[in-house]
């Protein structure tokens, strides 16, 4: 029998639920509130059979477009052939979770504009660009011994003994 | 072998998935809990109320709960031991006890939200099926009834505080299909009898027979109501007076507690990490100058 390519071909593992966490899903799922424009991660809950996305979609993340009564509206790139296309799904909430991805920029824009009202107020300009990791500074190194290393002449007698 | 076999082995125990903690402590049903939780996305932060109620041997639990991921929040409860407040201090976990809690909760919340004077609700509680209609202000509080895990069947005191909190104002999606009167052979609730029953007519009926037959047992099984002077005659005035200072006067009174007694420790308190940390530094400092004074000596 040749291999079938249905919708939820190949998808025995990754739709699976992890070892011990089979049953019912926490309820802090149905408890968060996305917004349009939250980014998310799409990642599909094999428990729930509603609402799932292809299997493309797992492990993606988007953009949400649109908010319906039980699911999310999520914006993802797919690549076809030679371009990008922004692909529009409709995901039930339990195969999203919020993403992280803008999580250390916003933390870093709070911190940043903090550091410039401060700044300010004492009247210095300061640059809030990250910058790469330069080569590391020169050190003196300390305690280190002089230790000369030359070559000894073939000794055979010790070399053999007890050998021959 | 046969010992040998009835053994759980290693791997039973390492296969094993533990069921969530309030479902291993046998509280809470959370395929209702889903389900009765379950906010339209579209409506984004708006709470979902539920009218939980819950029995124990000897009180009720009426509460206006909103789900959070950090924890349920309370907006109002309401205890059946608060009644001796309003003048029942007998029968407190009856369908007549559970009505007057119900009713509590109800007009309580509604005085919370400054509801109370448009939605009276049902003022003479006749046992008819009575369901809120929304005035042009503001529309009525809907709250959604969280059983449990009780059995849901005709006439269980958990519908005699639905219709309590019906009755208050509250708007709670119903139907009369298990309030105490309902015939399955009509199909109709009949009014007469779950309006007895509101009025703890069931109470006073079972209070007629036993003086008739079983004086005896009489005594021993009402003594309390017996000591207040509460008879099957007056079981019904007495319950009219209740909900009239429930009407009266539904908020909650804060109790005075003194702050708890400070107790002898008997074991050592648990460190937090920054003390474990300090105490390793210390310890490291005390180490050093001991090495510094020993190799000074020996020097």
């Amino acid at each position: 029998m040749p291999a079938g390519h249905g919708v939820r071909s190949r998808t025995r593992d990754s739709f699976s639920r992890p070892f011990r966490k089979k049953g019912y899903i926490p309820l802090s799922t149905y408890l968060r509130t996305y917004k349009i424009g939250d980014y998310v991660d799409v990642k599909v809950n094999g428990a729930v059979h509603k609402g799932m996305p292809h299997k493309f979609y797992h492990g993606r993340t988007g953009r949400v477009w649109n908010v319906t009564k039980r699911a999310i509206g999520v914006e993802v790139n797919k690549q076809v052939g030679n371009r990008i296309i922004r692909k529009r799904i409709h995901v039930r909430v339990e195969h999203v979770q919020p993403s992280r991805c803008t999580e250390e920029f916003k933390l870093r824009k709070v911190k940043n504009d903090q550091l410039k009202a401060e700044a300010k107020k004492k009247g210095e300009v300061i640059s809030t660009k990250r910058q790469p990791e330069g080569p590391k500074s020169g050190f003196m190194v300390e305690g280190a011994t002089l230790e000369t290393v030359t070559p000894i002449p073939y000794d055979v007698v010790n070399d053999l003994k007890g050998g021959y | 072998m046969g010992f040998v076999k009835a053994q759980k082995s290693k791997a039973y125990f390492k296969r094993f998935q533990v069921p969530f903690k309030r479902r291993r402590e046998g509280k809470t049903d959370y395929r209702a809990r889903i389900r009765l939780i379950n906010q339209d996305k579209n409506k984004y932060n708006t709470p979902k109320y539920r009218f939980v109620v819950r029995f124990s041997n000897k009180d009720i639990t009426a509460q206006i709960v909103s789900a959070n991921i950090s924890g349920d929040m309370i907006l109002a409860s309401a205890y059946s031991h608060e009644l001796p407040r309003y003048g029942l201090e007998v029968g407190l976990t009856n369908y007549a006890a559970a009505y007057c809690t119900g009713l509590l909760l109800g007009r309580r919340v509604l005085k919370m939200l400054e509801m109370d004077d448009e939605y009276q609700g049902n003022v003479e509680a006749t046992g008819e099926d009575y369901s809120v209609e929304p005035t042009d202000t503001r529309r009525p509080f809907r709250a959604l009834l969280d059983v449990g895990l009780i059995r849901t069947t005709t006439g269980n005191n958990v519908f005699g505080a639905l219709k309590g909190a019906l009755d208050a104002g509250l708007d709670i999606p119903h139907s009369d299909k298990r309030f105490a009167g309902f015939s399955k052979d009509n199909k109709q609730l009949d009014a007469e009898v779950h309006r007895k029953y509101i009025y703890g007519g069931h109470v006073a009926a079972y209070m007629r027979i036993l003086m008739e037959d079983e004086p005896e047992k009489y005594q021993s099984h009402f003594s309390e109501y017996i000591k207040r002077g509460i008879e099957a005659d007056n079981i019904e005035t007495l319950y009219k007076k209740v909900h009239a200072a429930i009407r009266a006067n539904p908020t909650a009174k804060k109790s005075e507690k003194e702050p708890p007694k400070q107790h002898k420790r008997f074991n050592l308190k648990k460190l937090t990490y920054e003390e474990r940390k300090a105490k390793l530094i210390e310890r490291l400092h005390a180490l050093n100058a001991a090495a510094g004074a020993d190799s000074e000596e020996e020097d």
